[in-house]
Parts: structure tokens; C-alpha cells; sequence
């Protein structure tokens, strides 16, 4: 049986390769922090069988025992502090765990177990203000948050292990990807939340903002500039494109999105449209939530990802909104019983 | 009177810095790490004793790595200028310690951004940071420019690269006075005796009075743009002084390989030397015979950086800035000073003392 370590395995991402791994027939090992763990309890999305190590990213000596103690074949590092916007008051932290933690585990494999595979989570937040559109892997990065330069210095590091070292380290610049389990600061999820509290009639919310204020208040989602335009794509596709990238025969970095871009408006009107009401009736577009310094429009070129790992997604964008609320309808309504 | 902090205050830049910036009047305060070994040598002539009044050079106890001795730094200087030169700054000694080089080079520049903003010193303090042509590592394009893309080999050089976004990304979001002087090898008397330039020399001299047999290098064909350090301090304060902060390449246009700077070297001692095998079989004799440089694949790096040439039109046209010293008067000075150490420890062995011998 093969044994994959999985770093981040309480987030969306993590959760969804764990099972993913599962049905493969792997043995699943996922570390994790302790405050995350008791935080959430034992997180009702980490699919049965998991097996769960304590560590930190951020202590070396914790990522060294954990690839002692898992002996893993494959290592999925999908751990970060992974909120651009907030990486301007957590830069630090966000450097020592989405960096230095990087190269902890890099470390700990070329020395504990070299032969072990490793996936690294790249983002596509590495391109910032692009110097070009769409992005491929030969797109120079130009970050414009500490988040983003924390990943390009962890992806390039990623690079130096695999050219000096021979280590299988392979990274996915992945752009944007959803699925019912983004937690609620994410837009695409709150766009989701506000249009399930619309068609349950919920004026307002339960469930907050970073301020502290209601997502929904007095029936009105504030959202920032509706012009913004993403390639959002569905989580649940991409974890495949992780786990494919780790059976090639030479590791590589690939870029994984889906090659369409939507605006915000756009994803607005396919959530309120699935419960069968007019978002302009129900969204409000606020300045003061417009970001200081926007990343750039990120579009994905996804061609080397079709070509060598025969990847493509499966779920279509209005599918994946159209499931994002009625999970949270969903949930809304399991709230009220 | 202006006031200006130096990180990196011990290192060859922060020496000739320092002493730049006494001459033009500003009082001046550098960081130096706890050591234990003496390690103030490259600035102990311009120390001044804590008994004087009015001292305009001050020293304090402080590490990259640890935030809370910059803050309080910061906080009693109150800067005018910062200069970020401190670094783990050996590339081959980056893939031992690569954690360690993050924390003290990429880390180390984020928390001194970080201190002066939340000290509110965003509008008074600008600050140099002290970017490096390895950024360019496998070039993207000859000669390199401020526009070239960077593309790192070492652990250093992608420290070095999260340094100079950082730096880039306070300027533009919070619009301090942050930018990046990417400098091409620069070298002096006083470079650190493990750079390839100054272990020439110094190796050459030694050789030249018998002290030592054999000089043992890594990559004899890697091409290198250099300059001279004192040269290169004058830029790093030119930078800070513009009406607006800017990125800059620092860099002769001139290239010369590790095997050019032998010759140019064993030349100003008198030695010729003969060159004979290829790779790694490659080395070098003197007249008499002698190997005196033979090639030791212990010094090749993980990932070579075979080639850097830096274009520096942007400086000479901003800041009307060309270097001074040429390639040949640098060899020649670095020459000079260590062949007056080979003879000082030559003379100290006759005389039956113990000369100094540091190995790397």
C-alpha cells in the first residue's frame, strides 16, 4: 500500500485529496496543528481513516519527525497561511510557514527519505501584476503581496531541490479553485452564502465578515469591485491534477486552471440565478472593500497540463456555483432545526 | 546632521560605507552580531570609544534573526537611512544552511520594513536594500538589466529574491521610500577571505612567499562582472538620496572569467602561469614547474551560475554614476594588501611566533 503525507489536510484542498487518496487505496497520513485540530474538533470533512500526526510548519524538527514517522511515498505540501489579503499583517508568519516550512520538508525528504515523491502547492497569486495574460509556466512572476512573494520563494526553492538535488519535487501553479468547503471569507463562497440567505428569505446573516459586520445586513451582500475577473475552477478537479502530477516520470511545474475568466457579476448572477432570483436586487458593490493593491487579472494556460497529464476539469463553473448554494442552503437550513 | 543605520556594518560593504558615510558627515550606527571571535576588524579604525562625547559612530548588539533587537535599534537611532546589507552571504554555504539563509536574509529584510512602519518611521527612514546579480542566476537575457527576469540557483539568491519583492511591495503599498540596488560582484581588500576573489589573492601571495603550496578552486570558466567595493557604496547611498525610490543595477560591463583573475593576479606578483588539462584535470604551474592552482570538484555548486554581465545605463543615465576602478587596478590593490599579510606572517614565522592560519 502506498503511504501519502499530506501537510494542510484539515483546508479544502487537503480535505478533498485525502479522499480522493482514500479511493486509490492509499494510506493517508495528514499533519496537523494542534490548534487547528481542536479548533475544529475532529473535522467532520476528514473522511474516515485518516491517519492524524501533530506538527507545524513553522518547527522544523516536527516536519523532520513527521516524514521519519509516516515513511511516506508521496508528500502533498499543501499547508500555508493561504489569505493573500491578510499576509500584510501576517508577513512574517506567512514567509516562515509558506516558505521556510517548504524547505523544512524539502530538507527533511532529501535526508530522511529521498526517494519519496513530493507535490508543492504553487499559486497562481505568484504572477501578481502579469506581465502577460494568459499565464503558462514560462510567465515571469512579478508578486505584489507578501503572500504571493512568500510562494515564489518557495517555488523557486522547490526548483533548486529538483535541479541540484535530483529530488521529485513537482509544483502546481494552481489558480483559483472552489468547492463547498471554501470557508466563508473566500468571495466565491460568500456570494454563495448571500444568494442561499436570499432564497431563504435571511436579511440577516448569522454568519460575519472580516469586520466583525454580518455577510448578509438588511438583505444587501457588499462585495468589493464586481469588475474583478478570476479563473475559478473546481477544487475537486485539482487535486487529481496534484496526484497525476506525482505518477509522471520527471517532475515538473505545471499551471492548473481552467482557461475562462469570470467576472464577479458573472458569478453573482449564475448563484442568485440558482435559486431563481435577480442579484442586482440583492448585492451591493462597496468601495471601501475595494483591495489597496489588486493583483493583476490572472488567466490560466492550462495547455501543458492537457498535453502531459491529460488533465482537464470536469465540473463546469455554473455547476460548481449551482452546488456551492445549495450546500449552504443547506447548511443554512440544518442551522435552523 | 543626517543619521544613518548599517546592518551588515562588520561585512566589506558595511566597512566602506560606514567610512563613506563619516566623511560626509553623518553620524553613523551599524549592527554587529554577538560573536566569539573578535569580528569588528574591517571597521575597528573607525571605532570610537563609548567614553568619547559625541561619538558619530556607534555600535550595537543586534541579529537579522531576531526582531526584537531591530525594533528597539530602530526605535533609539530613529534613521534617516537604513542600509540592509547583513545577509548569510555565501552562496555554496546557502545549500548547507538554507533555513538559516532565509531567516537572516529574506526574513531579516521583511522585519526591518516591518519595524520601521510600525515604529510610524514610514515618511522619515528610507531604506537601501541590498539586492544581487545572483537574482539572474541562470540569465534570461546578456548583458543583465533592471528589466532582465530573475531566475535563482542558490538558496541565497531566492532569499535575496523574496528580499527584493518585499522591498518592492512596502514601496508600493504603504509608499515608503524602499528600493533595491542590485549590485554585481564587488570586491576589495577587506572581501571576505572565502570569496573567490580575495582566496586568489590571498592564496596567491601566500604561494608567492612559500607559506602555502597549492591554491584549489571550484569553477574555473564561471564569467563574473567586477567591481570595487568602494566604487559601489557610493551607489547605495546615491540611491537614497532621488526624489523617488528606484530599483538600480550596479555593475561594470565588463566580464572576466575565475581563470582571468588567476593570471591577472600571479601577473602582479610576477608569476606566468602555465596552464595545462581540461575540466577538472585542469592546473595551473609556474615557471619553476610547480602546481600552484589545480581544480577541487568539492567547490562546484549544486546548480552552477556559470555567466553574469550586468548593464548599468540606467544608474550612469539617473544618477549620472560610473564606477572609477578598473578590473586591473582592482586586482592590483587586492594584490598589494595580501601579499603585505603574507609577509607579515612570514615574518612573524621566522621570528618563532605562531602566524595566523585560517582555513576555510
Amino acid at each position: 500500500m502506498r503511504t501519502a503525507l499530506i501537510t494542510g489536510i484539515t483546508g479544502q484542498d487537503g480535505s478533498l485529496l485525502a479522499e480522493f487518496l482514500l479511493g486509490k487505496g492509499y494510506r493517508v497520513v495528514g499533519l496537523v496543528r494542534r490548534e487547528s485540530w481542536f479548533r475544529q474538533g475532529s473535522s467532520p470533512e476528514l473522511p474516515e481513516g485518516v491517519e492524524i500526526l501533530f506538527g507545524d510548519m513553522a518547527e522544523g524538527v516536527d516536519i523532520a519527525s513527521a516524514i521519519h514517522d509516516a515513511r511516506p511515498d508521496e508528500v502533498y505540501n499543501l499547508a500555508s497561511q493561504s489569505r493573500p489579503g491578510e499576509s500584510w499583517s501576517r508577513a512574517p508568519e506567512t514567509l516562515l510557514v509558506n516558505g521556510l516550512g517548504a524547505v523544512r520538508l524539502f530538507e527533511a525528504v532529501r535526508h530522511h527519505s529521498p526517494e519519496c515523491r513530493i507535490y508543492h502547492a504553487s499559486s497562481s497569486e505568484m504572477y501578481g501584476q502579469a506581465c502577460e495574460s494568459p499565464q503558462d509556466e514560462s510567465t515571469p512572476f512579478n508578486p505584489v503581496n507578501p503572500y504571493a512573494a512568500a510562494k515564489v520563494y518557495a517555488h523557486q526553492m522547490a526548483r533548486i531541490y529538483r535541479d541540484s538535488y535530483g529530488l521529485f519535487i513537482a509544483s502546481g501553479i494552481l489558480f483559483n479553485h472552489e468547492s463547498e468547503r471554501r470557508p466563508l471569507h473566500f468571495l466565491t463562497q460568500k456570494v454563495a452564502y448571500g444568494a442561499a440567505c436570499a432564497s431563504l428569505g435571511i436579511a440577516t446573516s448569522p454568519a460575519t465578515n472580516e469586520m466583525g459586520r454580518p455577510i448578509v445586513e438588511d438583505g444587501v451582500l457588499s462585495l468589493g469591485n464586481l469588475e474583478v475577473a478570476r479563473d475559478w475552477g473546481y477544487a475537486g478537479d485539482f487535486v487529481r491534477a496534484m496526484w497525476l502530477m506525482l505518477q509522471q516520470d520527471i517532475p515538473d511545474e505545471f499551471v492548473i486552471g481552467t482557461g475562462t475568466l469570470h467576472t464577479l457579476a458573472g458569478l453573482c448572477e449564475i448563484a442568485y440565478g440558482a435559486v431563481g432570483l435577480d442579484w442586482k436586487q440583492n448585492v451591493v458593490s462597496d468601495p471601501s472593500l475595494v483591495r489597496p493593491l489588486e493583483s493583476g487579472q490572472t488567466l490560466a494556460n492550462p495547455s501543458k497540463a492537457k498535453q502531459l497529464l491529460g488533465w482537464e476539469p470536469t465540473v463546469s463553473f455554473e455547476d460548481m456555483i449551482r452546488r456551492m448554494v445549495a450546500a449552504q442552503v443547506e447548511n443554512l437550513r440544518s442551522l435552523d432545526r | 546632521m543626517k543619521t544613518a543605520l548599517i546592518t551588515g556594518v562588520t561585512g566589506q560593504d558595511g566597512a566602506y560605507l560606514a567610512e563613506f558615510l563619516l566623511g560626509k558627515g553623518y553620524i553613523v550606527h551599524g549592527i554587529k552580531r554577538r560573536s566569539s571571535m573578535f569580528n569588528t576588524d574591517r571597521i575597528d579604525h573607525l571605532y570610537q570609544d563609548p567614553h568619547v562625547s559625541k561619538r558619530n559612530f556607534v555600535l550595537h548588539y543586534g541579529d537579522m534573526t531576531d526582531s526584537s533587537s531591530l525594533i528597539r535599534i530602530i526605535q533609539e537611532v530613529q534613521p534617516d537611512e537604513i542600509y540592509n546589507l547583513a545577509a548569510q552571504s555565501h552562496v555554496a554555504v546557502s545549500f548547507e544552511e538554507p533555513e538559516y539563509t532565509a531567516n537572516s536574509d529574506a526574513l531579516g529584510a521583511l522585519r526591518v520594513l516591518e519595524a520601521i512602519r510600525i515604529l510610524g518611521l514610514e515618511k522619515k527612514t528610507r531604506f537601501y536594500q541590498a539586492s544581487t546579480s545572483e537574482l539572474y542566476g541562470l540569465v534570461q537575457e546578456v548583458p543583465q538589466k533592471e528589466t532582465t527576469p530573475f531566475y535563482p540557483r542558490s538558496p541565497y539568491a531566492v532569499a535575496k529574491l523574496y528580499a527584493y519583492w518585499i522591498t518592492v511591495n512596502y514601496r508600493e503599498s504603504y509608499g515608503m521610500y524602499a528600493c533595491n540596488g542590485i549590485l554585481f560582484n564587488h570586491e576589495s581588500p577587506i572581501r571576505g577571505e572565502t570569496f573567490v576573489t580575495r582566496k586568489i589573492t590571498r592564496a596567491l601571495a601566500r604561494i608567492k612567499l612559500g607559506l602555502q603550496d597549492c591554491l584549489y578552486l571550484g569553477n574555473l570558466d564561471s564569467l563574473r562582472d567586477w567591481g570595487h567595493a568602494k566604487d559601489y557604496v557610493e551607489m547605495q547611498w546615491l540611491m537614497l538620496q532621488q526624489e523617488s525610490a528606484e530599483d538600480f543595477v550596479i555593475a561594470t560591463g565588463v566580464q572576466f572569467s575565475v581563470r582571468d583573475f588567476v593570471n591577472a593576479a600571479a601577473a602582479e606578483l610576477g608569476i606566468a602561469v602555465r596552464w595545462e588539462g581540461t575540466g577538472v584535470n585542469e592546473k595551473g604551474y609556474d615557471a619553476d614547474g610547480n602546481c600552484i592552482v589545480a581544480v577541487d570538484e568539492r567547490y562546484f555548486r549544486p546548480a552552477e551560475v556559470e555567466t553574469l554581465l550586468g548593464d548599468a545605463s540606467k544608474a550612469r543615465q539617473k544618477l549620472g554614476w560610473t564606477p572609477k576602478i578598473t578590473f586591473k587596478e582592482l586586482v592590483s590593490e587586492m594584490v598589494r594588501e595580501d601579499l603585505r599579510k603574507a609577509e607579515r606572517d612570514e615574518l612573524v614565522k621566522r621570528h618563532g611566533y605562531t602566524a595566523p592560519n585560517h582555513h576555510e
